[in-house]
């Protein structure tokens, strides 16, 4: 038993989870066919709920799962894999429908009109009946978390943003606040927004598919899944005292030692590399910084347009193409930043803290 | 005896039924009475102003379970149950730092029903995660493409409104988790590129030689908090956005969302 | 498009065909621009509304007691409820080290064990001496203004930062010498 709980908090320190989690995200959409089906769900979803079961006697694992606002995020734990399972078990089903000439599920019933009472009228009221039912009981059983009175001189460790905020806090980790806290949340929504003006691709509109929008579903379900559910159930589950990375069946150590040194390219450049001081100008300083970010910004798009992305940059046209690989760039930049952490502790590409302007 | 009878005749459930939808008070209030027949289940959908946000015959593919989730029906069940306990809430809860942590206690302790904020708080969780499968289930259906382009673009803004609510009740207990939650959270305004005291760019605005435009006082995060710490004037701020501001921009939003479902041709479905 | 509209009234003789159209669109684009500009002033002033001229929050300057009573080596935590300040005496003197945390202004605690001050929201580190050296924080702890008052007792004024890393360190005011 103790053996499985170290493998478990080995997988889940944060590279490890989030690169399994990709992993099984592609394969899972490559072999659709097998696993968004019935049978791995019913053997999915349970095997699931007895994890959680089993874990509960742990401890450590109980203490965090129980904790009154962490209640909502172990039933988005269940309900956004569910939900996600199940589009994609529609999309297989409608693709296998177009692929063997049958028309889709919802082709089916497009023609036929009904009348809104009693048919929807009545669907809308057992579901706020339930509804009702359901958070009446949840508020009995569970009272909602209060802790003692706000004190501005003790900061609780950890301290923690709302739950649905902490995939941005996660990505404090990663980059400084103006991009973690205010850029990159901008360009979500912006790009968010964006989305119905860049995807020209006529198809699958207003039906489950995905062979007809592959693309544009792994792109999303991406961004959703990994950047922002999976990091968010990462903050809430796993992150302890000090923003320390905690296994799910590990004890939160106020005093546990993490090595967090972490190094600038500049540092990387001109120390390590040339083996000489930091200039002391600025600009020179960090023209390394300067040169990366301009060029991942403005070499991708080009050389993409010119191999994978040629079909997108003949459809879309220059305007509509540069603004989505613009954006896409932006939302890579996240995992990328991940990575050259993990492997280099690298911090800062550009560090200008002289003028808050880090990246 | 048979007066009797005839009287008690009279007094039976069916006759007192028929009795009040004959009266004129019943009448003038549903015009229609009970939809028995297709032509009045149509006539009760139009002239009755809540149900008119239905049109009165939907695509069948549109109303399955299956395909919507009902998700946009519970968002918006919720956001109704959220309004009218926090409008039983706002009875009791005064927003002052003196009051604020004991007032939250006396709605669990001392006033009858305690669990008005486990609903509302509760509520507020299933909200932001209802909304967030909304948007997966529309996404996923391409719902969004032309001709509902727009009424995504609204659904962002509602879903942005949602976590912002949510964010301002947060503080409103005053406890510690509320506390260094939002000290987190409005910190981030304080390295708003240019409008913020310690954003990029900022050091750049200056009024005549050297005195800078942007300081602690005059940024972003002064103007969410009301003052340079999470204080007093923060939750009165928050208070009056969380019950007040985004409310009615979420409503006015609302609105617009559901009138553009209608006009955009009803619940998305293949052609 | 191409289609000339009529003159909105006859022109007068010795005056151009469209005149009267073109001083009237004169006239449209002025209140045009009139209307716009009003706008514009109402909702700065609106802005402006939310930033009130007097603020109640505790003074910045303060008074903290004689610097004999400081030790050698250990972190003063006697204002850091009251008033966000920790006062350090290092061999030669005296700073002022500003309790909020340079990353997101949480309040880092001083773990005297292990020699550093230690931010629980994102596990920034930072030394004694305020300088950063773990964890996402972007620059060192800030200081205040420190001085010496008629009476013998520290004076520190929290109107005045002074940061390192725009060698502010240096200046008078932000060490005392002692």
């Amino acid at each position: 038993m103790e053996t499985i709980k170290d493998i478990i908090n080995t997988l889940t320190a944060p590279e490890i989870l989030i690169t399994l989690a990709t992993i099984l995200l592609f394969v899972s959409a490559k072999y659709r066919h097998v696993f968004y089906t019935n049978t791995v769900a019913l053997v999915l979803f349970p095997a699931m709920f007895v994890f959680m079961a089993i874990s509960m006697f742990d401890e450590d694992f109980y203490l965090i799962v129980t904790k009154p606002d962490n209640v909502p995020i172990v039933g988005m734990l269940f309900l956004i894999p569910f939900f996600t399972w199940f589009s994609m078990r529609e999309a297989v089903r409608n693709d296998r429908r177009t692929d063997s000439g049958t028309p889709l599920i919802e082709k089916e019933e497009t023609a036929d009109k009904v009348l809104t009472w009693p048919d929807l009228v009545y669907t809308e009221l057992i579901a706020i009946v339930l509804l009702t039912v359901l958070l009446v009981g949840w508020s009995i059983l569970i009272p909602a978390p209060l802790e003692e009175s706000a004190n501005p001189a003790a900061t609780p460790n950890p301290s923690k943003a709302p739950w649905y905020f902490l995939g941005l806090q996660e990505m404090l980790v990663y980059f400084d606040p103006w991009l973690a806290g205010v850029v990159f949340p901008g360009l979500i929504i912006v790009g968010l927004m964006a989305i119905p003006y860049i995807d020209t691709n006529p198809k699958g509109n207003g039906y489950y598919t995905f062979k007809e929008r592959s693309w544009e579903i792994m792109t999303f379900l991406f961004g959703f899944l990994i950047l922002w559910v999976l990091l968010v159930i990462l903050g809430t589950f796993l992150r302890g005292p000090n923003w320390n990375f905690f296994g799910p069946y590990e004890y939160w150590d106020t005093h546990k030692l993490e090595a967090l040194v972490n190094v600038d390219l500049s540092d990387y450049f001109w120390v390590r590399l040339l083996g000489m001081g930091r200039p002391d100008n600025i600009l020179i300083r960090e023209s390394v910084g300067f040169l990366v970010v301009l060029g991942y910004f403005l070499i991708p798009p080009m050389v993409l347009a010119r191999t994978i992305f040629k079909r997108f940059y003949e459809n879309l046209g220059p305007a509509r193409y540069h603004i989505m690989v613009f954006l896409l760039l932006c939302m890579a930049s996240l995992p990328i930043k991940m990575v050259l952490r993990w492997l280099f502790n690298l911090k800062y590409i550009i560090g200008i803290p002289e003028f808050f302007f880090n990246i | 005896m048979s007066q009797l009878k005839e009287l008690l005749t009279s007094l039976s459930p069916t006759k007192l039924g028929e009795a009040i939808q004959k009266s004129q008070i019943y009448r003038s209030v549903f015009r229609v009475g009970v939809p028995v027949s297709d032509r009045k289940r149509m006539l009760v959908m139009l002239g009755n102003v809540f149900l008119h946000l239905h049109p009165v015959k939907v695509r069948k593919s549109g109303i399955r379970l299956r395909f919507t989730w009902c998700m946009g029906g519970i968002t918006f069940f919720l956001f109704l149950v959220l309004t009218f306990t926090g409008l039983l809430l706002m009875f009791y809860y005064r927003p002052t730092i003196e009051y604020a942590y004991v007032d939250i206690i006396d709605l669990r302790e001392q006033v009858p029903l305690g669990i008005m904020r486990e609903i509302h708080r509760w509520g507020a969780h299933a909200m932001v995660i209802s909304v967030w499968l909304h948007m997966v289930r529309v996404f996923m259906t391409g719902s969004y493409k032309p001709p509902r382009e727009f009424n995504w673009g609204v659904g962002v803004i509602l879903l942005v409104l949602t976590l912002l609510l949510s964010f301002t009740g947060y503080l409103l207990p005053w406890d510690q988790l509320a506390m260094w939650a939002i000290t987190v959270g409005s910190n981030m305004a304080r390295a708003t590129p240019f409008a913020g005291y310690e954003g990029p760019g900022a050091n750049l605005l200056t009024l005549g030689e050297n005195i800078p435009l942007i300081s602690s006082t005059s940024d972003a995060r002064f103007a969410l908090l009301g003052g340079t710490r999470v204080g007093e004037m923060a939750l009165l701020r928050f208070y009056v956005l969380h019950c007040v501001g985004l409310p009615l921009v979420a409503g006015f939003l609302m609105a617009v969302h559901f009138w553009r479902i209608r006009r955009d041709g009803g619940i998305s479905g293949p052609l | 498009m191409s289609k000339v509209n009529p003159p909105l009234r006859a022109a007068k003789p010795g005056e151009p065909a469209d005149a009267g159209r073109r001083s009237f669109f004169s006239w449209m684009s002025l209140a045009w621009v009139s209307f716009t500009a009003s706008m514009l002033a109402a909702g700065t002033a609106t802005a402006r509304f939310m930033f009130p001229n007097v603020l109640f929050e505790p003074p910045l300057t303060f008074r903290a007691g004689r610097p004999e009573e400081l030790q050698v080596g250990i972190v003063d935590e006697r204002f850091k409820d009251s008033n966000q300040v920790w006062l350090v005496r290092e061999g030669g003197g005296i700073y002022a080290l500003s309790t909020t945390c340079t990353h997101l202004g949480c309040t880092p605690n001083w773990l005297s064990a292990e020699q550093k001050f230690k931010c629980p929201c994102h596990g920034s580190g930072f030394y004694i001496t305020g300088i950063n050296f773990e964890g996402p924080a972007p620059r060192p702890l800030e200081r205040f203004a420190i001085s010496l008052a008629d009476d013998g007792q520290l004076v520190i004024d929290k109107g005045r930062k002074f940061q390192q890393e725009k060698g502010q360190w240096e200046l008078p005011g932000a060490y005392l010498e002692f």
